[in-house]
């Protein structure tokens, strides 16, 4: 076991660094101010092969490890939690199902022009009356001559207002939701399928989340990913490795939050000392710094474990649900630390913390995770 | 096809650099490394070179065993090959030391260059001494702090600012320029380049005894310069802060930088008053 980063990785967090600062950083505050997405930078990314960290070479991606992937979600999240999200949700759910189930020809298809970031991806479960419980799903496929025809509304898809090929969950059997929930590709484009409003929420506002509309959106039979009923099963597999993107996503916010509160508590002075000198602040610090190279190393295991070729969804449920944990208690404790301007728009601070608190919620919500990770320790032998 | 060497160095990422009290040396172990930015520049014009007229690149830096991660940068980056050279009595050479070693490394390895690039000085040691020595050690011509070179055939000429002149100059290759921050702002690593640089990394190692070097050639044993104090320096200046009324303040600054305003205004102000 090895817990010091290899060269490889070195090389990969200060590459990824070097470019998230000076391209992301002078913009960071303002994208989110203006709910802006920055199709100036995601240009730059596609070059970088951000877009098909993990796809393999002869689909035109950069076939990373899990971890360097690990370190690209980490490092674009220190400074943008809104872009960090774009590239993690594009590359996770977005394209590894059809890596992972798709036919020959839908790889050949539809990976080259994902993984070089033409076409943006997007996984779209939630529904007014579905999120953690996928059988909840309306959205109804429904067989017809030689494709389906699509009818229903999703919600809340990141990526949504920029997305080219979206992955939707369907049902194609009302009666059986569970045993006949599956996965269409739809292009944009396809006549009946149109982009909602752009969702005004609390943080990630520079990532266009926003609701799908489908009205007798007819898709081609090529494009059911998997076979009829396999829903349930890519969807569980896709959030698998969602999860460790977020908890990575997650390991990076918090990082900001903590570095800008050493920063601060070494130069902001009350009663003619610098805060970091008192004990309290000092208390606050030691625990940030712990708990997030904690949740670190429980991402890198995660990531260590789906490279290994075996079974990750617990490691990545746990890597998901301390990260998230850690990045919200430790982006309010930042603005704890930086008092009053903590609170203030003017310092990224506050944009930490409205970031952080999602990584609790999508992706599966913290109380998932924790049933995901007691159903798969009550199912190991004592 | 142009044939390049780009010769670069490991440098302290942190600003403020650890030292050795006792021998002067810099403890590189101590703080994280990484390319030498007047060397990731060089490395710049050599890619656009090749991208312009085609071309092979060779990376060769020389140091301690943690410095072959800046020749894994320059694959990425795209340099075709790199040579790592590197022994224990090699340690602490000086500038002269290091330009004898990497001259025996290029004419034992790539002696078939058309063109040298390096780093117009190391922001760990400021020296900017090594790339012309190795272009006297190899007898061949040298520019140093080039800002801006354009191939034409067999000749490169180039821009440099030299006491806030522009300066164009021409020089025939084979021979060797270094290179300065200005123009060559280095490129964004893909993912990819990463991923590949360390998947069969062409990197050679070569020790002394590979080179023929013995040992009082180079390394600390092999080099003149002696480093006697090494000391912070102080800024020497001090803020003087003037009180009292508006009409004392300006007597006060007169009293004290007369000469000085005198000089830069051309007047007296003695015989003024």
């Amino acid at each position: 076991m090895v817990f010091n980063a290899c060269m490889k990785h070195k090389l990969v967090r200060k590459s990824v660094r070097e470019f998230a600062e000076a391209e992301l950083g002078p913009i960071a505050h303002e994208i989110d101010r203006e709910a802006r997405f920055p199709a100036e930078v995601v240009q730059k990314m596609r070059g970088l092969n951000f877009f098909g960290l993990q796809v393999p070479k002869r689909y035109g991606g950069a076939e990373a490890d899990s971890i360097s992937y690990a370190i690209t979600i980490e490092e674009i999240s220190r400074v943008s939690g809104a872009m960090g999200l774009c590239v993690t949700v594009h590359n996770s759910v977005g394209i590894y199902p059809i890596l992972k189930y798709g036919t020959e020809e839908q790889k050949e298809r539809f990976v080259p022009k994902l993984a070089s970031g033409e076409h943006i991806g997007a996984f779209c479960i939630t529904e007014a009356n579905a999120g953690s419980d996928a059988s909840g799903v309306e959205t109804s496929a429904v067989a017809d001559r030689d494709g389906y025809v699509i009818n229903g509304t999703k919600i809340f898809v990141t990526n949504g207002g920029v997305c080219t090929t979206p992955l939707i969950f369907a049902i194609t059997d009302p009666d059986k939701p569970g045993r006949s929930a599956s996965v269409f590709i739809v292009e944009k484009g396809t006549p009946g399928f149109t982009v909602g409003e752009i969702e005004d929420l609390c943080g990630m506002r520079a990532n266009p989340v926003s609701s799908l509309f489908f009205e007798d959106c007819r898709v081609p039979k090529e494009n059911l990913l998997g076979k009829i009923g396999d829903g349930l099963k890519i969807g569980l597999n896709a959030l698998d490795t969602g999860r460790i993107g977020i908890g990575a996503q997650a390991v990076g916010i918090a990082q900001a939050a903590y570095e800008a509160s050493v920063k601060y508590s070494k130069e902001r002075q009350q009663f003619k000392k610098p805060i970091s000198s008192f004990q309290s602040v000092q208390n606050t610090l030691a625990d940030m710094a712990t708990e997030i190279d904690a949740a670190r190393l429980l991402v890198y295991r995660a990531c260590d474990a789906k490279d290994g070729g075996k079974e990750f969804g617990k490691e990545a449920a746990m890597a998901k649900l301390y990260a998230s944990t850690v990045a919200s208690r430790v982006t309010g404790n930042a603005v704890q630390i930086h008092g009053g301007y903590g609170y203030s728009r003017e310092y990224d601070v506050e944009r930490f913390f409205r970031d952080a608190k999602v990584t609790e919620i999508y992706e599966g919500t913290s109380e998932i995770q924790r049933m995901v990770i007691a159903r798969s320790i009550l199912s190991e032998p004592i | 096809m142009v044939k390049m060497i780009v010769c670069m160095k490991q440098v302290p990422m942190v600003s403020e650099l650890p030292w050795d009290r006792k021998t002067g040396l810099l403890r590189r172990e101590a703080a994280d490394g990484m390319m030498n930015p007047a060397c990731k520049s060089a490395l710049e014009a050599a890619l656009r070179i090749k991208e312009e007229h085609g071309g092979h690149i060779t990376a060769i830096t020389m140091g301690p065993p943690m410095a072959r991660e800046i020749l894994h940068e320059a694959l990425a980056m795209g340099a075709d090959r790199c040579l790592m050279v590197s022994d224990h009595i090699m340690a602490g050479a000086d500038t002269m030391a290091t330009s004898f070693t990497l001259a025996r490394a290029i004419e034992t390895y790539c002696s078939d260059f058309d063109l040298i690039l390096c780093g117009c000085h190391t922001s760990d040691s400021e020296t900017a001494q090594v790339g012309p020595q190795l272009a006297e050690e190899l007898d061949i011509p040298s520019i140093a702090m080039v800002d801006d070179l354009r191939l034409a055939g067999r000749r490169l000429r180039i821009e440099r600012v030299s006491d806030h002149f522009l300066e164009t100059l021409e020089m025939d290759l084979p021979g060797l320029v270094t290179v300065t921050t200005a123009h060559f702002t280095p490129r964004y690593i893909p993912m990819a380049g990463l991923q590949d640089a360390f998947q069969e990394p062409n990197i050679l190692t070569a020790g002394a005894h590979d080179l023929g070097i013995e040992e009082g050639q180079s390394g600390i044993k092999g080099s003149p310069t002696q480093i006697l104090e090494v000391f912070s320096s102080t800024a020497g200046k001090q803020n003087v802060v003037m009180t009292g009324a508006p009409k004392k303040i300006v007597e006060d600054l007169f009293a004290l930088y007369e000469d000085s305003i005198g000089s830069v205004i051309r007047k007296d102000l003695k015989a003024v008053k």
